[in-house]
């Protein structure tokens, strides 16, 4: 028997790398509206975890929100003027690529998440949202506070959305103002922070950049994501010498812990 | 432990909550910026009063049972799941629980050894990332936590499967104190 059931994981793990998800979409089907009762059930009593756990870090945070405050707004003023200046430069130019407009093409559709992966080396949650919601694989999923991942699975009443901080997550992106272009991946068992790596080593990056997703296009390839949707800041670079690429550390904007709501982006020009 | 359908459904039922709690509730909710994992636990529990058959059994179940829902690469759960119900059934098969402190330490040690098997077995399959440090805390605590839960888990595991357990000790009654004190 326990010879049976050993065969028996190592043939669905086999059956996985094949390819063949009809069964787990299935039973995840099945499962999502309980799964989504269970979760508004469930809501009080994460809060009042939540609330002992944010006690303790109060304090800390406190004094960095305060110190990132004050920088932010001159940054916002510094924003305000650039927008300004680049709506009249676009009016100028006809130019069709800018990120406001490449965001348009995609049409946000909010869900709740309802469940989460318990390991750590699996940094994924599912949604309400299925593939009926106009949810397809690959669609970039966004917080109020910038890019959380991107759809991994879309079943008919749910999805499941592989976080930024999921070891197969890759994401080219780019540190502005410069523009300097890498590819963001995690650190596995650390949400708090991202790696910005394959940076050209020549140019200058430094704590404090924004760093957004760089949504290339290219020979009939594009991004996934589209371009300018924030994924998080600079918090430590490194300098490197004698080395073709440099790699950054990036605090995620999103509050990828505590996802209650996010939303999809569906359509787009994949579609 | 003697299985009739009523018992099949309740291990189902316990099996099915578990997963719900774990995925709507203990995954969602930190400490320490660690969240909780009572699967392991639960299968321990499973193993403890079921053995190892029933350990290994549940533990593969709820193990296919996640990595459906999550919708994740099939049998990973699984294979570790039911390693640890095994052991876990196969130490009430060699030993006697002699100590209430029994279920909750085996509970933290093959929580210990769950997380360092999906570890094992992730790294196996190939990790595309650096790995942060920060994984031995989060399994270390987990670990911890699987101390503090297991002892109620196990409370509630054997409660709803009283019916089945046949080394349940019988509650003794004590004498009636008799005018003469015999």
């Amino acid at each position: 028997m326990l010879a049976l059931l050993i065969v028996g994981s190592f043939a669905l793990l086999t059956l996985t790398y094949r390819g063949s998800t009809g069964l787990q979409s299935g039973v995840s089907t099945v499962f999502s509206p309980v799964q989504s009762v269970s979760d508004r059930a469930l809501k009080p009593a994460r809060d009042l975890v939540d609330w002992f756990d944010e006690t303790f870090d109060a304090r800390g945070e406190n004094s960095r929100l305060a110190s990132e405050l004050a920088v932010v707004r001159g940054k916002a003023v510094a924003g305000q003027e650039a927008l300004q200046e680049n709506a009249q430069m676009r009016k100028l130019l006809a130019l069709d690529g800018s990120p406001a407009l490449a965001y348009s093409a995609y049409e946000p559709v909010t869900g709740r998440v309802i469940a989460r992966s318990p390991t750590v080396w699996r940094s994924s949650v599912t949604i309400d949202l299925g593939s009926g919601d106009g949810v397809r694989v690959d669609d970039p999923v966004i917080s109020g506070d910038g890019l959380v991942g991107r759809i991994s699975s879309a079943g008919p009443g749910s999805s499941q959305v592989m976080l930024l901080t999921d070891h197969a997550s890759s994401i080219s992106a780019k540190v502005v103002p410069p523009g300097v272009q890498g590819v963001v991946k995690p650190e596995v068992g650390n949400p708090e922070d991202l790696i910005l790596d394959f940076i050209d080593s020549t140019r200058e990056v430094h704590g404090g950049q924004d760093v957004v997703t760089a949504g290339w296009r290219a020979q009939g390839l594009e991004s996934l994501f589209p371009p300018g949707l924030p994924i998080g800041e600079v918090t430590k670079a490194p300098i490197v010498e004698q080395e073709a690429s440099q790699r950054v550390d990036v605090r995620p904007y999103a509050d990828l812990r505590n996802l209650d709501f996010v939303q999809v982006l569906t359509g787009g020009s994949r579609g | 432990m003697i299985v009739t359908p009523r018992i099949l459904l309740r291990i189902a039922a316990i099996g099915l909550l578990g997963v719900l709690l774990q995925l709507s509730f203990f995954s969602r909710v930190e400490l320490l910026h660690v969240s909780p994992d009572i699967l392991p636990a639960l299968v321990v529990c499973m193993g403890l009063l079921g053995g190892s058959m029933a350990g290994a059994v549940s533990g593969f179940a709820i193990g296919f049972f996640v990595d459906c829902l999550l919708v994740e690469a099939l049998g990973i759960t699984s294979l570790v799941l039911l390693a640890v119900g095994y052991l876990a059934g196969l130490f009430r098969e060699r030993f006697e629980i002699h100590s209430s402190l029994v279920p909750a330490l085996l509970c933290m040690g093959l929580t210990l050894l769950a997380e360092l098997g999906f570890g094992a077995v992730e790294l196996l399959l190939g990790v595309d990332a650096p790995v942060s440090v920060l994984v031995v805390r989060d399994i270390l605590l987990k670990s911890v936590y699987a101390f503090f839960l297991g002892w109620p888990i196990y409370l509630g595991v054997r409660r709803a499967l009283r019916p089945a357990l046949v080394e349940e000790p019988k509650v003794r009654r004590r004498r009636q104190p008799t005018v003469l004190g015999v």
